[in-house]
This record gives structure tokens, sequence and C-alpha cells, in this order.
């Protein structure tokens, strides 16, 4: 019965563990919302703003995909650091995609919402 | 001029890296160096961390050309292109090697059904597919371009029927392959996303 337990204990982290990699594309676009901002900035503001725990090595690779499909962009910009900083911004595109991306997750997450509701209150 | 112990360490590891990362454009790797160059001196923990959080270069190379490989399939869906990324990621892991083989298999055998239904009109006698026996208890089935004469004790199976039918299985292969090629790719770059646990 235990050892059944510890199981169910386990798919379900690994399902969490997916549905946060799901998420992941959507999450840096957001975090490029309000302005351009450069690698570790994006990893700092995942990660204070939202729970998703991302490796440096992932983001940096999905970083550059996203930049050769032309949702976002990026230029060079010297800072006070003595270095110069790479800085990404969404293009018209990558704004675009976003808008879907999160109306898609919105409309999911309420009906999601509403159908765990009683969940909720049983508890 | 001296390197400090910590410099020479993050040299070293963005020579490996690129390295492997030999086959993106140039630009691209220059700008994928000079980005993590600056990554690992903004990490206020210090180059070990920096250099443990982006996991070792094999990995990082890895992950970059997956990456690029989704893009670029994305944009253009052309066989060439895929087989062209897979076998710079073939070099990186057991992963990447292992689609690539199949890949490979996957597009040649494809191109053999198209060839072999193509050159029937021209071969009408001895293109096709062929069944001879090869040994006791033993057959062998072959596509044959029919260039050469078939074995005496051969039978074709198909006849005329290998034009339509060399020709969808031909494209079905070569479509199977690039989906499933783009599906693991996709998988693997998933299965990497977070740190594991």
């Amino acid at each position: 019965m235990k050892e059944r337990a510890s199981g169910d204990q386990e798919s379900g982290d690994k399902w969490e563990v997916q549905l946060r990699k799901g998420c992941l594309e959507l999450a840096i676009l957001a975090a490029l919302w309000e302005g351009k901002l450069y690698g570790l900035e994006i990893l700092r503001r995942l990660e204070s703003d939202s729970d998703l725990i991302i490796s440096e090595g992932t983001v940096y690779p999905l970083l550059s995909r996203l930049k050769a499909l032309g949702l976002v962009r990026s230029e060079w910009v010297e800072s006070d650091a003595g270095h110069p900083r790479k800085y990404y911004a969404l293009t018209p595109a990558g704004k675009q995609r976003a808008r879907e991306m999160a109306g898609i997750w919105t409309r999911f997450s309420g009906s999601m919402s509403r159908l765990l509701a009683p969940l909720a209150k049983g508890k | 001029m001296t390197m400090s112990p910590d410099s020479k360490k993050v040299e070293a590891y963005l020579a490996r890296l690129r390295q492997r990362l030999r086959g993106l454009n140039d630009e691209n790797v220059r700008e994928i160096i000079d980005e993590l160059r600056s990554h690992i001196a903004d990490k206020a923990e210090g180059v070990d961390a920096a250099l443990a959080g982006l996991g070792s270069p094999e990995e990082l190379a890895s992950q970059y050309m997956a990456d690029d490989l989704l893009a670029r399939a994305e944009v253009s869906r052309s066989p060439v292109r895929i087989v062209q990324s897979l076998f710079r990621w073939a070099s990186l892991s057991v992963a990447g090697s292992l689609v690539f083989l199949s890949s490979i298999l996957g597009y040649f055998l494809g191109i053999a059904f198209i060839l072999v239904a193509a050159l029937k009109p021209f071969h009408p006698q001895t293109a096709g597919l062929w069944i001879f026996p090869n040994g006791p208890g033993d057959h062998e089935i072959s596509l044959r371009l029919g260039f050469v004469s078939s074995p005496a004790d051969g039978r074709e199976l198909l006849g005329w029927w290998i034009v339509p039918i060399g020709f969808a299985v031909g494209f079905w292969l070569i479509f199977l392959t690039t989906r499933s090629a783009l599906w693991f790719a996709r998988r693997y770059r998933k299965s990497r996303a977070l740190p594991r646990g």
C-alpha cells in the first residue's frame, strides 16, 4: 500500500515537470513583454516571478532558437560592468505569438479552474 | 598578459564548446561564445557555479544543435538540411547519432523506392522488387534499379505495380523519417529542459 502511494507521488512529480516544460517558451516571451532583458535577467525574472526553475544551459539555446524563428531580436549593449551584454526584445511576430499563447493559456486555465473548484472546496 | 586561473577555466570551457558547435554558421558561434562569456562574468556566484549551471560543453552544444535543427525545420523541411543538422548533432550525443543513423536509413530506403519506380519504364525487365533464393530455405528480397541483369532464379514481385507503390512508399518513408527525426529532437530538447529531479 505504501509503495503504491510513493509511485503515485512520483508520477505526480513527473507530470508537474512536464507541465512546467511546456510553459517555458511562453514564460520567456512574457518575461520580455515589458522591454528588453539580457539572458541572466530573464533567468532571474523567471525565478522570482514564477517558480519555473530553469538551468542556464536551457535558456540560452532556447533564446537562440526563438531568435532564429524571428520571435525575438537581440542587440549588444555596453554595460557598467565593463563588458557588453546581449539584450533580447520581442519582435512584432514575437508579440503576436505571445498574445496568442497567453490567450490560449488564459482560456485553458480558466476552464480548468472551474472544473477543479469542487476539489478546492472539499479541502 | 597573464590570465587568472578563473579566466583560464572559462576560456578552456568556451574553446571546447566552440569546437563542438562547428557546423553552425560562424556568426552564430561567435554570438553564442560572446554571450556566454558575458553571462559567466555577470554571475555573482563565481565561475565554478556559472560553468556548473551551463552543464558540460558537450551537453550544451547538443542543446544548441537540437534547437537549431528545430528552428531550421520550422523554416524549411528539406531533408538535406535536416540531415546536415542531424549529422552535427550526431557527433555530440548518443541520442543524436541514433537519430542520425535511422534517418539516413529511412531517407535511403525512401529514395531507393522512388528510384526504382522512376527507372521501371526504362528497365521494364530488370527493375523492381525481386525475391531470389539465397541458400537453402533462405530468401533475399531486394530493390533492383535494373542496370544489371537479374539473377536467373529470381522472381519479380510487383511488376508494373512497383511504379505507384514505389512512389507512394518512397515519399511516405521520407515524410515519416522527417517527422520522426523532428519528434526525437523535440523530445530530446524537452528531456534536457530542466535540471533533473
